[in-house]
């Protein structure tokens, strides 16, 4: 057995495999990890707000940068944990398995932070295009393994502080530690001579692959690493990132796509709203304590309307920008005594689901660009996009843009 | 850096990663039925085996096969063969699943819109010709003898 994971060891060895390349891509990482972290806990709060929370409502785009930060950061992170991995594989095959008990700890970290951290990259991906079929729910999984994951590192980071602290810079006698990532084989471990079997032919075949001279080899691991990064943000970064749009080949969401060239989220069908909204009695209840007035389509259309260009910026990731139309929400508040410290309550048509109630704080709802929407992009609005009326207010995720109102209550 | 420093350092790492996972453990064991956990365990379980036991030595014996029959080529070459073929193996990874999803159908005409099957033909036909391209100017200026060639391996 200890001669099987001699031989897998010598088998892995490679140039890229030292520690201080494990530092240097642990580093990238480290930083993709902690910055997929920030953004999704500015979008978890954003929507689950703990008392006290102040969230900015301009500049006006900077939940559509959170999230694109969040989801073009956790493909990126794809490459990178592959490449992080790769540097340190041969240590699968350590031997003893378990040294001592701070090895336990490390063994058992290092396999909750992989499993978590994997777990989380492939549900985040397939939850972009909302192809997630898992035995558990997506959202609470997501932000729980967050913590686990983080943790882990911290952990990781912890017992491998030594190594960390060694190689963060470049060794100046440009040796990388090929040999300590050895160092635990015994120097009397016999010497590999004729292979036997079928395990002597494999290890026989791998060794009669030639190694590359190190510099070729951390070369093109690098540029692989550094290519295949460059190449995932390039083709999809475009579903959010106007300027690269030409190039959002693998993107699950294209700009200008959708009702009146805007991609949609929740349809009306799955909201169960497609005969509520086209009710031609509908009115939107605006509210504050006892008093009530009553506004129809016909009324809102009456007041000033004003025109704002924001984007639907989904926690998804893609974003669309989009010209809007209607009554600011402040002025028709205005209408029921609200004050500026005023959060309101908003509702939607939709009877079931998440977002069928969200809050709005007062900066949100005294921002002058945050509208009672009618038209959108020039028309009235579509069905799937809210029709009679909905919410656009800038900063904010696209599922608190409330689509298909019912009632705006003061609280 | 000093081992006292590097002692306080891990101590405040330990405690605060252990407090970090016992909110993530929380969070979990509070939203989720025990047979919701033990599904997540077991996708946390099935990451790892398929990412150590299929992937890795697919990706070794990959490795051992091009630079065997690559051996008479300049490894300049071959380095740009092999981030050439990884470049197009992650994206293909990362883009399969967008496929299958199409396959099952998305949950709205406006997710998983473009022809990602197409688009991912062409990028490996891109990448193919970008590959031959820098091939052959590193082979034109390698004639030098700074070059080596790939030295068979004694067996």
């Amino acid at each position: 057995m200890r001669r099987l994971l001699y031989d897998a060891r010598v088998a892995l060895e490679s140039p890229s495999r030292t520690p201080r390349m494990a530092v240097v891509v642990g580093r990238l990482l480290g930083i993709a990890f902690l910055l997929c972290f920030g953004t999704g806990l500015y979008s978890h709060f954003i929507q689950h707000p703990a008392d006290g929370m102040f969230f900015p409502n301009q500049p006006y785009w900077i939940y559509q940068l959170n999230q694109g930060i969040h989801v073009t950061t956790g493909i990126v992170c794809i490459p990178l944990i592959l490449a992080k991995l790769w540097t340190v594989y041969p240590n699968l095959f350590g031997y003893p398995a378990i040294k001592d008990k701070l090895a336990i700890l490390e063994r058992g970290s290092i396999a909750i932070f992989i499993g978590a951290s994997i777990v989380q990259l492939v549900i985040g991906l397939l939850n972009t295009y909302q192809s997630l079929v898992a035995p558990f729910y997506f959202l609470q999984v997501h932000y729980g393994l967050s913590f686990v994951i983080i943790g882990s590192l911290a952990i990781h980071i912890a017992v491998k502080l030594p190594i960390i602290s060694r190689y963060w810079r470049k060794p100046a006698d440009g040796h990388d530690g090929e040999l300590e990532a050895y160092e635990s084989l015994p120097v009397t471990e016999p010497a590999p001579t004729a292979f036997q079997g079928i395990t002597g032919r494999v290890m026989s075949y791998i060794d009669g692959a030639p190694t590359a001279p190190s510099k070729v080899s951390r070369r093109g691991f690098l540029g692989a690493l550094g290519a295949t990064s460059a190449a995932a943000v390039v083709l999809t970064v475009g579903q959010t990132f106007e300027p690269l749009a030409a190039t959002n080949a693998f993107g699950p969401r294209e700009k200008g796509t959708g009702p009146q060239g805007v991609p949609i989220n929740r349809t009306s069908k799955q909201a169960k709203v497609t005969d509520s909204a086209m009710d031609p009695n509908w009115a939107l209840a605006v509210r504050n304590g006892d008093q009530e007035v009553s506004v129809s389509r016909a009324d809102l259309a009456a007041m000033q309307q004003y025109d704002v260009q924001l984007p639907i910026a989904c926690v998804e990731g893609w974003s669309q920008m989009a010209s809007w139309r209607g009554v600011r929400l402040s002025e028709l508040m205005a209408a029921v005594g609200i004050t500026a410290a005023n959060s309101v309550r908003i509702q939607s048509l939709e009877e079931k689901g998440a977002y069928r109630e969200t809050t709005m704080d007062a900066n949100f709802v005294q921002d002058p660009t945050t509208l009672v929407a009618l038209q959108l992009n020039g028309e009235d609005l579509d069905l799937e996009h809210g029709y009679p009326a909905r919410i656009i207010a800038p900063g904010r995720p696209g599922v608190l843009q409330t689509k298909w109102l019912a009632t705006l209550e003061v609280i | 850096m000093q081992s006292s420093s590097i002692v306080g350092a891990r101590a405040v790492l330990i405690i605060g990663g252990i407090l970090l996972m016992l909110v993530g453990a929380y969070q979990l064991v509070t939203t989720q039925r025990i047979d919701q956990l033990f599904g997540l365990a077991l996708w946390m379980l099935g990451a790892i085996v398929l990412h150590d036991g299929i992937l890795s030595p697919i990706v070794l014996f990959a490795n051992v096969l091009l630079k065997r029959s690559g051996r008479r080529m300049p490894w300049s070459v071959l380095v740009v063969i092999q981030i050439a073929v990884v470049v197009g193996s992650v994206l293909t990874l990362i883009v399969v699943p967008e496929i299958a999803g199409q396959l099952r159908g998305p949950a709205n005409p406006t997710i998983l819109t473009g022809d990602y099957g197409l688009r991912l033909a062409v990028m490996w036909g891109v990448l193919l010709v970008i590959a031959a391209i820098i091939s052959a100017v590193l082979v034109r200026r390698g004639k030098r003898p700074a070059d080596e060639l790939v030295k068979p391996a004694a067996v």
